[in-house]
């Protein structure tokens, strides 16, 4: 890597060549301020924030528009460097209503940050403020099915329209009108209509644009944890982060309250989609099954582990010791690699070695409408472990990139050959896709036992004479291997509900119950198996795979917004505390101010 | 030796614009025959030669911009001339464009034989819409002519040139925003690096040279460099054209050399013939609105680049506003700050936000409702817009404010004493200065 060594306030900072000043400051914890420059956006050099003094250069420099070159010494603690950044703040302030109490961004607002940090104690403005669609809540208008957008709050960033741009591919946010009174738009007042929208939210720097999904239904500091995880609604893998809000006194553990991307460049660069993004509720929804199910006389009954587990194991037997071959299992390819793993070896330990061909796992494909140009496609396979499956040995035609191929099992089940299906589907619910023919070979009697590991009450649970409650991909540790081949970790952010289980826990049970002891107390067990049986490929480390543990968000909080997280992630130092301690008065930054992290 | 007028000698003549006219009078496309036996650096040379500054505001040197323009490189190249013309006080491009089109014309096919271009774009400013009809019929005609298209004097040189007008914006005239412009985008500017020279129109390199600067281009391919130098003080060569607009008898174009005192400029029978009748001189700002005053004593400034520098101003786009004693500098600073509020692209916060904020500040102070502190804020808010911004259009927003203010402070302390205007000219009532006031 060729590097560039500079001077930043007076310490040798070296950095990658063709790096900006303001990446240079960041990367060794120097706080600079900044709103239009993001990341994974395009540099614009507009807000005038992030300016600074660089020595032989007449005038005071923008930092996120210069490149570094070695030998410049650059100054953000200048006296003329913090007034030109005091004024910029003021300036932009100047119309901003200043009513963060109620607006939602508060408390994760960069630009309440920088203004306290680096902003004018004061402001001396005193004419009315400019209002675009009307005073306080009057000012929340449509912006597309997923957002809504305050104008007021806005500070012509243009991130949002960059984002658009060049990033969704269809740029359908634009400025109209000029100077003051210029503001953000779409065609029309369409409002945005994107797949990959709610990163709106994320890059907007202040209260502007919000997600109808998470506005006004909590605060940051409602929010005690996160944990880093990942998204398993397709087969891309987006890392992410799933934030908890803390429930009332009175009520148990805590709520998954959001989603929000986190920075990856080998899979999702900084960005998610909306059904990532939005589609969680169904994890602590109304129809979420929290305790095994039987079939009685007059329909399900909820019953204990201990009641479940006999009757199972004699229908199961019964209907295996009549005709082997009339045992089937249906996986969704949303089960994770350890419960794959596991119902290895229970069918390999029920039927033998080519147990396996017992198996048939399924997934659904749509073709997501995105823009030509987009630079955030969202697969086709809406699973997330197809080439788990497909690397444990499970059958699955032409994998990740085609159809399921459950023919075989549809003719079986229709010609009244199968005595006994065992489902898998960890949700969410439709993911196991067309089930009609096994509802219509349970109404015509054709299936005699259905079984169905489960996290919601679906359609097809409902017909079952087993339903096994099992967890969500955000209630367990476990492994899932992206369309890229890339194995990675889910971490558990909330437990699974009531009596539901992680979904290899169930699998154990069931198979001891049918007699096959196969010792796995935990998951890490579970990994341990998989590393032993896989050495030679990406799993021989699964026992090693270090998961994520709920963080604090006051960590968090210091990052600003969800968006600013990419300098956690791969810069590992971040701004200081801001309330109240302001860095360019206070000399150095103060020992143990930085909290370290660890790359994820 | 009088002063023999260059540009715009025969412009009051009723077929000035013609081809005729242009071949009869001004040895016409003569310059372009005798660049094409030139090489193109050769061109560039003698630009350079000439001292020849940039006239549409910063005067910058045109032979080093040439230069400039990225050589090495298999992407096409191009002239894009700034015909935007929309600094306050400023007309002179108008004049060239409307009555000497053609000088224009060959100015851009040199300009493009010189930068290796085959291309070059007049951008013309949004409202000059029968300008650009004049333009373009005699584009035609030098086509027809053989002065335009394909292997122009069997050179086997080929040069389009095509106007785009654009839809009425002072920032239009900012040499990246122009560029963004013609992409069919916002007219909003770049940041720079790249300069357009490297990475300009659709990422190309481009030279953006102003209306003036091109037409001076064919006389000093005809003259030579030494006959331009000759013309003017050292680096300040050839022809200038002086907008002078105010309170004096003649307003107009005029055109002499950079000798030339601003004193000349106003009072001379040749140029503005003096102040109005019974009018006593205040100042004058001699740049466009964009740059600071002048007052008596500097007058006698020869009027040109360096020199009005020296004097503490700037020639900028050399609209010389001469303004009396009738004039109020409180309101003189609301009328500019209402224009460049107006202007403002919004891209930058500082420009943004503090152009309407000085506004509304010089609205209050003119109409006695100031308070002293707001005379402070104004100084405050203009310095923190000075330096900060993206393009230099903040800095000509903040210095009509800055430069009344240094200069005439105690008018601003008057009106915040006498809550009210001390010196309301009543020609002012007669300006709808507001018309299109949001
Ligand atoms: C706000 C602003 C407006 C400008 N307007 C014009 C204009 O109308 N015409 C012009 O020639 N140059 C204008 N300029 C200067 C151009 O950016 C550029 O310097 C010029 O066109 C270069 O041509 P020259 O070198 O021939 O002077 C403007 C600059 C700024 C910052
Ligand atoms: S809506 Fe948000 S992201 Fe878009 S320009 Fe405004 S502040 Fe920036
Ligand atoms: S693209 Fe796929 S992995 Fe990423 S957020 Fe969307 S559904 Fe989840
Ligand atoms: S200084 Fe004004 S005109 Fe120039 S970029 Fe900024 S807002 Fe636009
Ligand atoms: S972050 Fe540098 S100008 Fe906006």
């Amino acid at each position: 890597m060729e590097t560039v060594t500079l001077t930043i306030d007076g310490r040798a900072v070296t950095v990658q060549k063709g790096k900006t000043v303001l990446h240079a400051a960041i990367e060794a914890g120097i706080s600079v301020p900044y709103y239009c420059y993001h990341p994974g956006l395009g540099v614009d050099g507009s807000c005038r924030v992030c300016i600074v003094r660089i020595e032989k250069m007449p005038k005071l420099q923008t930092s996120c528009s210069t490149t570094c070159a070695d030998g410049m010494v650059v100054s953000t603690r200048a006296a003329d460097v913090v007034d030109a950044r005091a004024s910029v703040l003021e300036f932009l302030l100047v119309n901003h209503p200043l009513d963060c109490p109620v607006c939602d961004k508060g408390g994760e607002c960069p630009l309440q940050d920088f203004a306290y940090t680096f902003g004018p104690n004061e402001s001396r403005m005193d004419f009315p403020r400019r209002v675009f669609d009307g005073e306080g809540v009057k000012a929340d208008v449509d912006f597309g099915p997923t957002l809504m957008l305050n104008r007021n709050r806005c500070i012509l960033c243009t991130r949002c329209v960059r984002f658009m741009k060049e990033v969704d591919g269809d740029a359908q946010i634009g400025i109209v009108d000029r100077g003051y009174g210029s503001e953000i738009a779409t065609f029309q007042e369409e409002g945005v209509h994107s797949l990959i929208s709610g990163n709106l939210m994320d890059v907007c720097p202040v209260g502007a644009i919000t997600t109808r999904d998470y506005r006004f239904k909590s605060r940051p500091w409602d929010n005690p944890a996160v944990v880093d995880t990942i998204c398993t609604l397709c087969s891309k893998g987006c890392n992410t982060s799933a934030w908890l809000k803390a429930k009332p006194e009175w009520a148990k553990a805590s709520q998954l309250i959001r989603m929000t991307p986190r920075f990856n460049p080998a899979v999702n660069g900084y960005w998610m989609c909306d059904i990532g993004r939005f589609n969680y509720h169904w994890i602590e929804g109304e129809t979420r099954v929290r305790r095994p199910m039987l079939r009685r006389a007059d329909g399900l009954e909820k019953v204990s582990w201990h009641e479940a587990e006999p009757r199972l194991r004699d229908r199961i037997q019964a209907a295996g010791s009549a005709d082997p071959s009339g045992v089937r299992f249906l996986a969704s390819a949303h089960t994770d690699t350890e419960s794959l793993f596991v119902l290895k070896q229970l069918v390999e330990g029920l039927l033998g070695p080519d147990g396996l061909s017992a198996v048939t796992v399924t997934w659904t494909r749509s073709e997501k409408r995105q823009p030509p140009g987009t630079t955030f496609t969202v697969p086709s396979t809406n699973a997330p472990n197809v080439n788990g499956a497909r690397d444990l040995g499970y059958r699955i035609g032409r994998g990740n990139d085609g159809q399921p191929d459950d023919a075989d099992l549809r003719g079986d089940v229709a010609a009244g050959k199968i005595h006994a299906l065992y489902v898998i589907d960890p949700g969410p619910d439709g993911s196991l896709g067309d089930v009609s023919w096994i509802l219509e070979a349970r109404l015509n009697g054709t299936l005699p036992l259905l079984v169905v590991q489960t996290v919601a009450l679906s359609e097809l649970a409902a017909a079952a004479d087993v339903v096994l409650p099992g967890a969500a991909y955000v209630e367990k540790d476990a492994l899932y291997t992206n369309e890229q081949g890339l194995v990675q970790a889910v971490s558990q952010a909330i437990a699974p509900p009531g009596e539901a289980l992680e979904d290899w826990e169930v699998l154990t049970r069931v198979a001891k119950s049918l007699g096959l002891a196969l010792g796995h107390q935990q998951s890490r067990d579970v990994r341990r198996a998989i590393a032993a049986a896989m050495p030679d490929t990406p799993y021989a480390d699964a026992d090693k795979v270090a998961f994520a543990r709920p963080v604090s968000a006051r960590n968090w909080l210091q990052a600003s917004n969800p968006s600013e997280r990419w300098k956690w992630d791969f810069m590992f130092l971040d701004l200081p505390p801001v309330k109240g301690h302001s860095v360019q008065t206070e000399g150095t930054p103060m020992e143990g101010a930085f909290i370290p992290l660890k790359p994820v | 030796m009088a002063y023999e007028p260059v540009l715009v000698k025969h412009v009051a003549e009723p077929n000035a614009y013609t081809l005729d006219s242009y071949l009869k009078h001004q040895r016409g496309y003569e310059g372009l025959r005798k660049a094409l036996t030139f090489t193109p650096n050769d061109i560039i040379e003698q630009v350079k030669a000439s001292g020849l500054r940039g006239r549409g505001g910063a005067g910058f040197p045109t032979g080093l911009k040439w230069q400039f323009v990225l050589k090495d490189t298999p992407k096409p190249k191009y002239i894009a001339c700034n015909a935007d013309e929309s600094e306050p006080g400023t007309f002179k491009d108008h004049v060239l464009m409307e009555r000497n089109p053609h000088l224009l014309i060959e100015g851009c096919a040199i300009g493009c034989y010189a930068i290796g271009a085959k291309v070059a774009y007049i951008y013309i400013r949004g409202e000059f819409y029968h300008v650009q009809e004049i333009l373009e019929a005699e584009i035609e005609k030098a086509y027809a002519a053989g002065y335009l298209g394909k292997n122009i004097f069997g050179s086997g040189f080929n040069c389009d040139v095509y106007v785009h007008r654009g839809a009425g914006a002072y920032e239009a005239g900012e040499e990246t925003a122009l560029i963004e412009s013609l992409e069919g985008k916002r007219a909003q500017p770049r940041l720079k690096p790249p300069f357009p020279a490297v990475a300009g129109l659709y990422q190309c390199p481009t030279a953006v040279n102003n209306v003036e600067t091109l037409c001076n281009v064919p006389p000093i391919v005809l003259n030579g460099p030494e006959w331009f130098t000759g013309l003017g003080p050292d680096k300040n060569g050839g022809p200038k054209l002086f907008c002078v607009s105010g309170h004096v008898k003649r307003p107009g174009v005029y055109e002499a050399s950079m000798h030339t005192t601003l004193r000349q400029l106003i009072y001379d029978e040749q140029y503005a013939g003096g102040m109005l009748d019974g009018r006593t001189f205040k100042a004058i700002i001699p740049g466009g609105s964009s740059v600071p005053l002048l007052l008596e004593a500097h007058l006698d400034t020869p009027a040109s680049f360096d020199d009005i520098q020296k004097a503490g101003s700037l020639l900028g786009s050399a609209g010389l506003i001469v303004l009396d004693d009738s004039v109020c500098m409180v309101w003189l600073a609301m009328n500019l700050l209402h224009f460049y509020r107006h202007e403002s692209c919004g891209k930058c916060t500082p420009c943004r936000e503090g152009g309407d904020w000085l506004y509304k500040l010089l609205q209050r102070v003119e109409r006695g409702e100031g308070q002293e502190k707001d005379i402070d804020l104004l100084f405050g808010v203009a310095n923190n817009i000075l330096g900060k911004t993206l393009c230099a259009f903040g800095d000509a927003a903040a210095t009509p404010v800055l430069t009344t203010l240094k200069l005439f402070r105690a008018e601003y302390e008057a009106h915040v004493r006498e809550g009210r205007c001390t010196i309301p000219a009543e020609w002012r009532a007669k300006q709808p200065v507001f018309a299109h006031a949001h």
